[in-house]
């Protein structure tokens, strides 16, 4: 056996699923953890490939043993996530807060214009959600007919698009269409409060079928501002 | 708790749900603190290290998919991440890491795995399938099992790894790759 290691020697299927299995493990130095790390955020089939040897290692999991919990944790937590306060306002008003503030001057505005002008059509609520995927976030503001998304974040990777879903009470996921840009503009009316959207990182061209087939990146619930 | 009932408070995380984010928390930090006590080997860090790991819960729920595992076994892949992440970024020098390794209580830990396959966190998966695994294991020569499972429990790197088994750091990785291409093999047979 020689003492040179060589990750050409291994045979190109295997190289990438190699380098999976040494992410679980855990074995790899530093730098090479971090390159792992960041290529799996882009790259579904990766990510795919890291799953499934966190579900062959998965009864290894069985040897530990519990520890101890200390009482302040979770306290700890909750401060971190969601401030100090203790009946805090759910996240998306809160980062919302001051347009949360303009929306009642807004609505004020049009409850007087609807009293002035009674033929005047009533304004749907706007709806809001932060789809917050660590590196990656989505920013989307419906009106009832227009759904405006923002991205913040990497685009995806050659050969790969973002595919956005919405999800409803149902729970079956429907897509509203490819994210390429930095900002779309997709036109629906199949969105109200309480409906989750989802994004996904799909094969070019959006998903082939009618569900999302690769690793969901973000999502959250549309909230009233 | 049974591991349908983790995977569906985490989707209800997801969805932004506090309180269950609350039951979720109960029903997993020990397991989850026992997995960070293992790999840091340092209890002083445990707690910062628990913090953490349920922000990014809380952060990344939305990434869970049901259908790819079980929710404890995502629970712990994040705990171990955030773990291995602390453990590279410490300087690597010999004897550091010694003291984790002393950790080992001489039992061999799939001897756990067969015995605890009924427990929560092998929940749905069936005895069957831990006899499987640990056959699996047991195909492996026995320094290479045990250099797999030691990564796996304790967060050994390739240098650990190497000066406890004595062989140049790329004799190590070479045979750390063939044995895990034995044990894909065995379990996805």
């Amino acid at each position: 056996m020689s003492d040179t290691f060589q990750s050409d020697a291994w045979p190109p299927e295997d190289r990438d699923d190699l380098l999976a299995a040494e992410y679980v493990l855990g074995v790899l130095p530093a730098p090479e953890r971090q390159a792992v790390a960041k290529r799996a955020e882009l790259e579904g089939a990766l990510q795919e490939r890291i799953a499934a040897w966190e579900n062959r290692l998965a009864m290894l999991n069985a040897a530990y043993e519990d520890g101890p919990v200390s009482p302040e944790v979770f306290p700890r937590v909750e401060a971190a996530l969601f401030g100090g306060d203790e009946a805090p306002a759910p996240a998306g008003r809160r980062r919302f807060g001051w347009l949360w503030l303009s929306g009642t001057l807004v609505a004020a505005v049009l409850a007087l214009a609807v009293v002035i002008w009674p033929q005047f059509p009533p304004q749907p609520a706007e709806l809001v959600a932060r789809l917050d995927g660590g590196a990656l976030v989505f920013e989307a503001r419906f009106d009832g007919a227009m759904l405006d998304i923002e991205r913040s974040g990497p685009a995806a990777g050659a050969g790969q698009d973002y595919q956005l879903w919405a999800i409803g009470e149902d729970g079956v996921p429907r897509s509203l269409g490819l994210l390429r840009g930095d900002r779309e503009a997709l036109a629906t009316d199949a969105l109200g409060p309480g409906v989750t959207l989802a994004v996904s990182l799909e094969p070019e061209g959006g998903s082939p079928g009618d569900l999302p087939t690769g690793p969901v990146l973000a999502a959250a619930p549309l909230t009233s501002l | 708790m049974t591991v349908d009932q983790i995977s569906l408070l985490l989707q209800r995380v997801a969805g932004g749900d506090r309180s269950a984010f609350e039951a979720l928390y109960a029903a997993t930090a020990a397991k989850l603190s026992g997995v960070l006590t293992r790999i840091l080997g340092n209890k002083a860090e445990v707690d910062d290290a628990m913090q953490e790991v349920f922000i990014r819960v809380w952060q990344r729920s939305a990434q869970f998919r049901p259908e790819r595992g079980a929710g404890m076994s995502w629970l712990i892949a994040v705990a171990r991440n955030h773990a291995l992440d602390r453990l590279r970024a410490r300087p690597e020098r010999a004897g550091l890491r010694q003291e984790v390794a002393r950790d080992e209580d001489g039992q061999d830990p799939l001897d756990r795995v067969a015995d605890k396959a009924a427990g929560a966190e092998a929940g749905l998966i069936a005895q069957g399938e831990a006899r499987r695994v640990v056959d699996c294991f047991d195909e492996l020569e026995n320094d290479r099992a045990a250099a797999i499972k030691g990564a796996y429990l304790q967060g050994l790197s390739y240098l650990d790894l190497a000066e406890r088994h004595g062989v140049p750091l790329n004799t190590m990785r070479t045979w750390l790759r063939r044995g895990l291409l034995r044990l894909r093999e065995c379990l996805d047979r």
